[in-house]
């Protein structure tokens, strides 16, 4: 039976998330910005939340949770600081492809190493953002853009192969469009291969979770924008009543809200039947479409309905624009994400009723 | 949390799905053709309620009476209702999968139903409802608000009632009701004084028969032909004051024009559930057309056919997530005309999409997608179009002023 509420066993975390965000991430996105990074004291509380455990196994201490967890909570930290989110945790969606394709004993070899150093970063790279070559046991190439100022693991995944690297990246500054709290990079990639993995099937999952990693986070900052834009609507006057009560105004708004609210059930959706080992790799990467189209059409209007405040770096609605812009051009972005849900459609001899989920 | 259709659901589901493939859909094509809704003495009807369909999801408070197992109990307390409202979306998603005006012409309450759940007194649920819990025979009640003069604007219906003694005495015209020449009785709304707004709205329950209901014009539509759209007047049409929906104690205040915008909040799911059966027979169908001819390799294809997809089970969902908040009495304004807003839209544009693909096959008139691009329209029409959801959704963002409109 259908079921939109939040589970008991996850309100808390949610809760938790949610009051870290308003009261150490959203009142220093300025801040975090400049600095490309979080400060120390705000690291150390979001290390007493126990977050940054959330969906490491237990044999790591972590909670292992699942997709559905990590929907609800980065929509959360998306609605804070998307940046600061991607600062604070150290391994992000490459997480995903390290244990889809080499399990714990590739997380314990890889990854739990980086927990040691403070401000350390696993990047993630497929291949529709950077055509790496493998030259025998060496990874070579040029990433043009990562939203980290630091590479201390890469994993680079393409259709079938898990390619894992730790020297040989350099990583050169960049200004950045969006996440600068998270850093911004250019990566110089000329390493040798530590690990790699033929695993086509590992690799699809692993993008299903990454594509909900970060279409949640992009769906906070979507749902920032239009409560932010929605909220100063009701208070700005223009023409003798609030511009909120313009019908213009009043049904873009209510548009908005339809919009954010349609792509949270597609990736809440998703990544419940992640959880429930169904195939859910087309619905995570039309759940992701979906955050990336919604991204274009409340990202400009929430600045729109500020006018020429929403313009003004004194407002967060310019910063959520660009960001909503800089999350949807990950793991390939729209078009990749089009591919994949478009081709699970249309695939040949596949059902031509669209599934409903039932079991 | 959780993503997918009970067991009972399914089993439901699995059985319109065979009716809809044996009847529903043919019977909705014979109608497009002939230009007429399917008659009320066809054997479709009695094979619906040989099949435990066509009655109603209200209860009486005898178990003795009642039907299957009780799911849910309304707050007004006394009867009960039969199912989820997700279950019941479930049902129009599927019904309208094979035929909107078919499904439509379904046999029971109608959309007077949840007017009378929530609004009607004990008494007259049992002498209206009551027929529907185990009927004899298929039978129909009707729902008429719009008048030639009033559609979106629901506070200028001008249809009077007058009280003379022990009954009221109403005047007017009604346009675009469902089923109402074959109905056993028409929820009739009309007003004590225009001038009063909303707050001279009165509903009552004009029984089949009763004189001066008549004048009964079946309209010819653009689509969903399989059930009647009916116009009808009233000329000195003598009603009990026993036929006032929730007696006269209910219409203080704005109570009346409330309990008919309750109403309303209760089938915009099933509306939108209507709308996405649509869009998905037109995706399947431009799917299924696209394979045939070897379109589905093309990008350009693909990409709009992926869009739909997932605006469909967006849109979809959205009206399941509507549905759960009822079902939890929760309060859903919001959820349930976005869902009215989004749906239609998205359905128009699978059904337009498809109407693409098929290319001059479209414009031949005789494909199943050019019948479904006709029918879909109306889904943005009907129980408040658009504009109406985003105003009624505007009131609860932005607390958009109710002099605004009439909605």
């Amino acid at each position: 039976m259908f079921d939109f509420s939040v589970p008991d066993e996850l309100a808390l975390i949610v809760e938790t998330t949610r009051e870290f965000g308003r009261a150490h991430l959203a009142p220093h996105i300025r801040d975090a910005e400049a600095a490309r990074g979080v400060a120390p004291a705000v690291a150390a509380r979001f290390a007493e939340t126990g977050l940054a455990a959330l969906e490491l196994p237990v044999s790591f201490d972590g909670a292992e949770l699942g997709a559905l967890a990590r929907a609800l909570v980065n929509e959360e930290l998306g609605a804070a600081d998307p940046g600061a989110a991607l600062a604070l945790d150290p391994f992000g969606p490459a997480l995903y492809a390290v244990l889809e394709a080499g399990g714990e004993a590739a997380v314990r070899e890889h990854l739990l190493p980086l927990l040691g150093r403070p401000g350390a970063r696993a990047v993630l790279i497929t291949a529709h953002d950077a055509r790496l070559e493998t030259h025998g046991d060496r990874l070579r190439g040029l990433a043009p853009w990562v939203p980290a100022d630091r590479a201390d693991l890469l994993v680079y995944v393409t259709d079938d192969e898990v390619v894992i690297a730790r020297e040989g990246i350099m990583a050169k500054p960049l200004r950045g469009a969006g996440l600068r709290a998270a850093g911004a990079s250019e990566l110089i990639i000329d390493a040798p291969i530590i690990a790699r993995f033929l695993d086509g099937e590992a690799v699809g999952e692993a993008l299903a979770h990454a594509r909900i990693y970060y279409g949640s986070l992009l769906l906070g900052v979507l749902r920032q924008a239009a409560e932010a834009s929605r909220i100063y609507a009701m208070s700005r006057v223009a023409f003798g009543k609030p511009i909120a009560h313009h019908q213009a105004l009043a049904f873009l708004i209510a548009d908005m809200r339809t919009a954010v609210d349609g792509a949270r059930v597609l990736v809440q959706e998703a990544a419940w039947h992640l959880d429930e080992g169904n195939p859910a790799e087309s619905l995570a990467a039309a759940a992701f479409a979906e955050a990336i189209e919604v991204s274009t059409f409340v990202g400009p209007n929430g600045i729109q309905i500020l006018g020429g405040h929403g313009f003004m770096q004194d407002y967060p609605l310019e910063k959520h624009m660009r960001e909503a812009r800089a999350l949807g051009l990950l793991l390939g972005g729209f078009d990749a994400a089009r591919e994949e849900a478009g081709a699970h459609l249309c695939a040949a001899g596949a059902p031509v009723t669209l599934s409903v989920g039932e079991r | 949390m959780e993503f997918s259709i009970d067991k009972e659901a399914a089993e439901r589901l699995a059985r319109v799905r065979q009716l809809g493939a044996t009847h529903i859909r043919p019977l909705g094509i014979e109608a497009d053709r002939l230009g007429r809704p399917v008659p009320p003495d066809h054997d479709y009807f009695k094979l619906l309620l040989a099949n435990g369909l066509g009655r109603t999801r209200w209860l009486p408070r005898d178990p003795a009476a009642a039907q299957g197992e009780a799911r849910s109990a309304t707050k007004s307390g006394e009867s009960r209702v039969v199912g989820t409202s997700r279950t019941s979306i479930h049902i129009a998603e599927e019904q309208a999968y094979w035929d909107r005006g078919v499904s439509t012409a379904t046999p029971g309450p109608g959309m007077s139903e949840p007017a009378l759940i929530s609004m009607g007194t004990e008494d007259q649920k049992l002498r209206f409802l009551g027929p529907f819990v185990n009927p004899d025979k298929p039978r129909w009640g009707s729902f008429a608000m719009t008048e030639p003069g009033a559609g979106s604007d629901v506070s200028a219906i001008r249809a009077s009632c007058v009280k003379d003694g022990t009954n009221w005495v109403l005047n007017g015209e009604k346009s675009f009701a469902g089923n109402a020449s074959r109905a056993d009785w028409i929820l009739v709304w009309a007003t004590i004084d225009e001038s009063l707004g909303r707050a001279g709205h009165r509903a009552f329950i004009v029984e089949k028969g009763t004189p001066g209901l008549g004048n009964f014009k079946i309209e010819k539509k653009m689509g969903i032909k399989g059930y009647e759209s009916t116009s009808f007047t009233l000329q000195d049409c003598r009603v009990p004051a026993a036929n006032l929906l929730g007696g006269e104690g209910h219409y203080a205040s704005r109570a009346g024009f409330k309990g008919a915008m309750k109403t309303f909040n209760a089938i915009r799911p099933g509306i939108a559930a209507n709308a996405v059966g649509i869009g998905r027979a037109a995706l399947d169908e431009a799917l299924a057309f696209a394979r045939e001819h070897e379109r589905l390799h093309d990008v350009r294809v693909r990409d709009r056919l992926e869009r739909i997809a997932r605006k469909l089970r967006m849109a979809r969902l959205l009206t399941l997530k509507a549905a759960w908040l009822a079902d939890h009495e929760l309060p859903n304004m919001i959820e349930a005309s976005m869902c009215k807003a989004l749906a239609p839209t998205v359905a128009y544009e699978a059904a337009s999409l498809g109407m693409e693909l098929l290319g001059a096959v479209g414009g031949r008139g005789d494909h199943l997608i050019e019948k479904l691009f006709r029918d879909v329209k109306a889904m943005d029409i009907v129980e408040g179009t658009g504009q109406i959801q985003r105003i009624v959704m505007a009131r609860q963002l932005v607390n958009l002023p109710n002099d605004n409109s009439g909605a």
